[in-house]
């Protein structure tokens, strides 16, 4: 930690001299990179604290191994899986002439509008015996194959068919250009949605505990609850960020150095596509099918509640309050999301210099820190050391902070870098300081992708239930943790109301998705 | 001996007809330059012959073989004809060696001699075999993108404006570099540009494409010298049109009594003076030629860009470029010559 | 640069005015409670008792465990004031700590000697159970399990389903431990992790039991009732077994109640154990739907139950019930 600190503190201090705006937006930077950090910090001296000897005692054990087996095989068998659905649709959707495409790639994006754990809850609605890998693999496929598909359609879409038609006239067959030239090209946007879908499932805990299907989450979020935040939750956070890194390593690793940039000027040609001729009709059993168990389960399984629940199920008030305060915190925890990821989108745009690169993978690195972590990290320090501070919204607001920067940076870093610079440098010549002339032009013209950022970390609020349930202020009852609660006592009917709502202000943010991820990969 | 036929060929994108029926006859071994502005049609042609798009109608015949017409298509990677596109095209995650050995069997013994051989035969040091095709510059580019598509030994070779996208004196030189090891090789050859001089520079028969057509094709010469109609003159190079009456062999025009190429027609016509016919001399009172009144001079190191307009009952006025040897000024006077003979339109 | 202040201020203004409980707490008549009991029984205690007193209560939901880890970690800033479980164990885990303020005589006076611990320190609020739910389409009464410990003989492989994770079934644990010495719970826990199938919650235990998953469930009474007055469709084909005998198996747990030393609402906090110990909080479980059983001296269970007294439960003393014990044999055992 204090290495990363002093290489940070270095190139602070030689921009000081030269420019006064961009140092202190640097500086508040680093600031919350160290508040982003923290997690990790917490699980580095819950670490020293529990001592080599106890901490051999509390992993190497037999249930530890079971967990691990069970998240290994969870993740190899999963993210695969992902892959080829992932691949396939978005071959489908984008370069086929398969009918109705653009209707089923907004259904292969819909998925993610579900939270994870209602997914589970409409599975188990309907085949009530549901349990472990097979279960939890199937479902985890359902609920995130969509985080996959997304940056594969993107790149897909962006590919220089040039190259494909170049491939063919060098003698391959369609499939052999696919296999050869496509696939390769993918390989980034691959790396980087399976690495996404593998986060997901190391720090989901809903979906997977109503399937009773055991991972480091589950059990850390069980032993959380029979001993608050005890050694042995540390220990099996320590193992569960150690299968965080290695995820992450492994990504690094496959991804490789390589870029995949288009070679040459121009603007690539738009792709063409392929025509499927008797088998057009054919392929949509794929889209369908997929639709049918992401889109088609959750539909069936809550409307029978609903229906079956009737008008009693509607408490209104409790549900108005539940509502209010999930918007309220999605408000609160986009604008702030918004706010800590300005200096640095800022910073990559206009300063992209090693020590901004730094600190802008330092938000990535714990962003990829599984809300449980996130949570018991956030309760361990407000409890011990910053007491006022304890189960206030302040706290729950840094744990969307750190859990969802990477979403608002990515939407406002966009949106800068279309802003000119010669804007800020034209507010300055007007006589604005450095600091009014970035509010006055980039600030306010950046706007849209703040915007976006807000609504993209809404998603991730609005269906977040750990970190949730372990930070909350007291009385604080969202729509995840209604849902959450009336579920776990079979009160299937009570718990559609919320489901419904979680799903219905998660789908214009979907949508929001679909668009940005073009956007992005078409930086 | 014809190598490529092509039929009537058509295609339309909508109510737009990129092709609108198209006939071109290519000699086998020969080099043939396919020229028109952007939106004429040419590229599509050439995905067409490359098998990558598909005719409306007309076919497509390769050495008596026929790979396309409205029923049928022999698929583009069972075409064996080559392709170098406009900015290389090279496979950015596989590095040159592997770029040049794409098209070829993976356990074929040879392989290794052949990438070599090739790398030779475009020019490039063997050294970059192992790079990157972000590494090289935009020439190397299109010399490793040649070297692959040669690799297949393909009976025709498709060169889609793969030079357009570098600087104006790499340009030529990579153009003449392609061309040897082209004709080394004696490969029949298709040149799709924009640019005329390259397309004139280039082949043994030039192709002037239009809104789907071919407007003219025939030698660089041929076609340079008597374009079918003004517009085609004009966009082979630097052309001045003008009103003429023609009899025996000679027109008469404000550029004076001057010999057309065309002996047969009498009457009135349009004629094309290509501007370096025109020599322009200080003016003699007496001497052989019209007068001219010099104006609108602009200075430009070598050369003055000049307008003159002709003395006489109907005075024409032309914009020429002349040497900057000569002092010149506002309203001197000269003596235009005209040298060889002009072009009638439809003559 | 104003408007983002502004932004910022209402932000930060919506976040107070929404999450009032920092702000409730502060006002004289209103309490916290950090309550493990079941969220729909403690709400319609919390309304029930600001009908009749209007004192405000705000309720922080989680398990007992967690809770009584959580108030020993917050020591004297904990923001609680009173603390309701399902089960003993974590309310003499607090009182180990020595965290609680005594309950009022009056209020101790309200509730029999067996359901409260002999300090005084905490109170019983209600009461549960132990049963055996079983599958009436596979088991017959002749083919039941004669007492719990039977369920860890061979005999049983496969065919039970419990929900370890939870205090409710800690706490039975814990009766074994005291009833029957370390190396019997050692082996019957043993028995059961070779045995037994692993649900979260008891009521999802209940129901793979009604689904014909499992023949068997180790859970509370209640469950069963609470789903019979709905729909029952995740009991109709549950019978429920009493051990009875003062087997370990027969054992009641009692629910706690009790104040935090830190507390500065103590007097509130006293008037609320009172009112719920008393004929206000008990009338809850004897007329609503959830079928704890009423500790309150004089107070009526609901008539749908098999009466307190007919259970011949073990005699267990809830101040000396030790959960960290048991979650350590857990973990031994592989359970966790």
């Amino acid at each position: 930690m204090t290495s990363s600190v002093s290489d940070i503190a270095v190139p602070l201090a030689r921009h000081r001299h030269r420019l006064g705006a961009s140092s202190w937006t640097f500086l508040i930077a680093v600031v919350v990179a160290l508040l982003a950090l923290v997690p990790l910090g917490f699980v580095i001296w819950a670490t020293i604290a529990t001592g080599p000897e106890m901490a051999y005692k509390l992993i190497a054990r037999p249930r530890v191994g079971a967990l691990l087996t069970n998240t290994v095989l969870l993740v190899s068998i999963t993210v695969p899986i992902c892959a080829v659905l992932a691949v396939a649709l978005a071959f489908l959707t984008e370069r086929t002439d398969m009918p109705g495409r653009r209707l089923w790639a907004w259904l292969c994006i819909t998925p993610l509008a579900v939270p994870a754990f209602v997914h589970s809850y409409a599975w188990i609605g309907l085949w009530p015996g549901l349990h472990g890998l097979p279960a939890g693999v199937a479902i985890s496929v359902t609920a995130y194959f969509p985080l996959l598909y997304l940056p594969v359609a993107a790149a897909l879409r962006l590919l220089d068919p040039a190259l494909e038609d170049q491939a063919s006239s060098l003698g391959l067959s369609p499939l052999g250009v696919f296999r050869r030239v496509v696939l390769p090209q993918l390989r980034l946007s691959l790396c980087g949605g399976a690495l996404l879908v593998g986060l997901h499932l190391l720090a989901e805990y809903g979906l997977f505990a109503m399937i009773r299907f055991d991972t480091f989450t589950t059990a850390i979020v069980e032993q959380f609850q029979s001993t608050y935040n005890g050694v042995a939750a540390h220990m099996l956070a320590l193992v569960l960020v150690l299968c965080c890194f290695a995820l992450i390593g492994f990504e690094a690793i496959l991804r490789g150095r390589s870029r995949y940039a288009r070679l040459g000027s121009g603007v690539a040609r738009v792709a063409g596509v392929v025509r499927l001729g008797r088998w057009r009709y054919a392929v949509m059993a794929l889209p369908a099918l997929t639709a049918a168990f992401a889109l088609g389960i959750p539909a069936y399984t809550l409307s029978r509640w609903l229906i079956a629940g009737g008008a009693t199920i509607w408490r209104m008030d409790e549900i108005g309050l539940a509502l209010l305060q999930t918007l309220t915190i999605c408000v609160i925890g986009g604008f702030f999301t918004v706010l800590a990821a300005l200096p640095i989108a800022w910073l990559s745009v206009r300063r992209p210099v090693r020590s901004s690169r730094l600190v802008e993978s330092c938000y990535y690195l714990a962003s990829a820190m599984p809300g449980v972590v996130v949570a018991l990290a956030l309760v361990t320090v407000t409890v011990r050391v910053a007491l006022p501070l304890y189960q206030t919204v302040a706290t729950i607001t840094l744990a969307y902070v750190i859990m969802f920067l990477p979403r608002a940076l990515v939407s406002l870093r966009t949106s800068i870098a279309q802003v000119p610079v010669e804007l800020e440098q034209a507010a300055a010549s007007l006589g604005r300081s450095p600091a009014r002339a970035l509010m006055a032009t980039t600030v306010r013209l950046a706007a849209p992708g703040a915007a976006a950022g807000m609504a993209l970390t809404s998603l991730g609020i609005l269906n977040e239930l750990t970190a949730t349930q372990m930070l909350a202020p007291n009385g604080t009852r969202t729509l995840a943790m209604a849902f959450w609660a009336l579920s776990s006592e079979i009160d299937y009917a009570g718990a559609a109301p919320y489901a419904l709502l979680m799903v219905v202000f998660s789908l214009p943010m979907t949508w929001l998705l679909h668009h940005q991820s073009r956007k992005i990969a078409g930086r | 001996m014809t190598f490529l036929q092509v039929r009537g060929l058509r295609r339309h994108f909508g109510s737009v007809a990129a092709l609108d029926g198209v006939d071109l006859t290519v000699a086998a071994g020969s080099r043939t330059a396919i020229v028109g502005p952007s939106g004429c049609g040419k590229t599509t042609l050439l995905r067409m012959i490359a098998g990558f798009d598909v005719p409306d109608g007309g076919s497509i015949t390769v050495d008596g073989v026929l790979l396309a017409d409205e029923q049928m298509q022999v698929p583009a990677h069972k075409r064996g004809i080559g392709l170098v596109a406009q900015d290389g095209s090279l496979f950015p995650h596989l590095t040159v060696s592997d770029n040049i050995g794409f098209g070829l069997e993976k356990n074929f013994a040879g392989r290794d001699a052949l990438i070599d051989e090739l790398i030779d035969m475009v020019g490039l040091e063997r050294s970059m075999l192992s790079r990157k095709p972000e590494q090289l510059s935009g020439g190397q580019q299109q010399r490793v993108a040649l070297a692959r598509a040669l690799a297949r030994k393909p009976r025709l070779m498709l060169l889609d404006e793969p030079f357009s996208a570098l600087d104006t004196g790499l340009r030529a030189q990579t153009r003449r570099a392609v061309t040897e090891v082209l004709a080394a090789a004696g490969i029949t050859t298709i040149l799709v540009t924009h640019d005329q001089a390259e397309a004139l520079a280039f082949a043994d028969q030039v192709a002037v494409m239009r809104g789907g057509k071919f407007a003219q094709v025939g030698s660089p010469r041929d076609i340079y010298a008597r374009p079918v109609d003004a517009a085609t003159a004009r966009f082979l190079g630097e052309a001045i049109v003008l009103p003429a009456e023609i009899s025996d062999g000679f027109a008469e025009c404000a550029l004076g009594r001057v010999a057309v190429d065309g002996g047969a027609r009498s009457g009135t016509a349009e004629i094309m003076v290509r501007p370096e016919q025109i020599e322009v001399l200080p003016f003699h009172e007496g001497a052989e030629g019209v007068a001219g009144i010099a104006s609108q001079i602009d200075f430009c190191g070598p050369s003055y860009d000049v307008t003159i307009t002709t003395e006489g009952p109907q005075p024409f006025v032309m914009r020429l470029s002349l040497p900057s040897r000569n002092i010149l000024g506002e309203g001197d006077r000269l003596r235009l010559r005209v040298a060889g003979k002009v072009h009638v339109f439809g003559g | 640069m104003r408007n983002s202040v502004a932004l910022l201020a209402g932000a930060s203004a919506l976040a107070v005015s929404v999450f009032a409980p920092p702000a409730h707490a502060q006002v004289a008549d209103a309490i916290t409670i950090y309550n493990a009991q079941h969220e729909g029984l403690t709400k319609e205690w919390a309304e029930a008792f600001k009908e009749d007193t209007g004192i405000v209560v705000t309720i922080r939901n989680g398990s007992d465990m967690e809770f009584a880890n959580q108030i020993v970690q917050e020591g004297e800033n904990s923001p609680a004031d009173v603390f309701l479980t399902e089960n003993s164990p974590a309310m003499a885990l607090v009182d180990g700590k020595g965290l609680f303020e005594p309950v009022a005589a009056d209020t101790l006076a309200q509730v029999p000697e067996q359901f409260r611990p002999s300090n005084g320190h905490w109170i019983g609020v209600a009461a549960r159970s132990t049963v055996f739910a079983y599958d009436k389409t596979k088991l017959s009464a002749d083919k039941l399990p004669k007492s719990m410990l039977d369920l860890a003989t061979p005999e049983w492989k496969g065919r039970w389903a419990a929900s370890p994770s939870g205090a409710d079934f800690q706490a039975i644990v814990g009766a074994l431990l005291q009833l029957k010495g370390r190396d019997t719970t050692e082996n019957w826990l043993e028995g059961m992790q070779a045995n037994y199938t692993a649900y979260k919650g008891n009521s999802i235990a209940m129901k793979a039991v009604n689904a014909g998953e499992v023949e068997g469930a180790l859970i509370y009474h209640y469950y069963y009732f609470g789903d019979q007055a709905k729909t029952g469709e995740n009991s109709n084909n549950v019978g429920l077994h009493y051990f009875k005998g003062q087997d370990p198996g027969a054992f009641v747990s009692i629910s706690g109640g009790g104040i935090l030393k830190s507390s500065k609402h103590k007097e509130q906090a006293q008037a609320f154990l009172e009112w719920l110990t008393g004929e206000g909080g008990q009338r809850v479980l004897r007329d609503g739907t959830f079928f704890e059983y009423a500790v309150g001296k004089g107070q009526a269970s609901n008539k749908a139950l098999v009466p307190l007294a007919e259970l011949d439960a073990p005699k267990v003393e809830p101040s000396t019930l030790n959960n960290a014990q048991v979650t350590d044999l857990m973990t031994e055992a592989g359970i966790f």
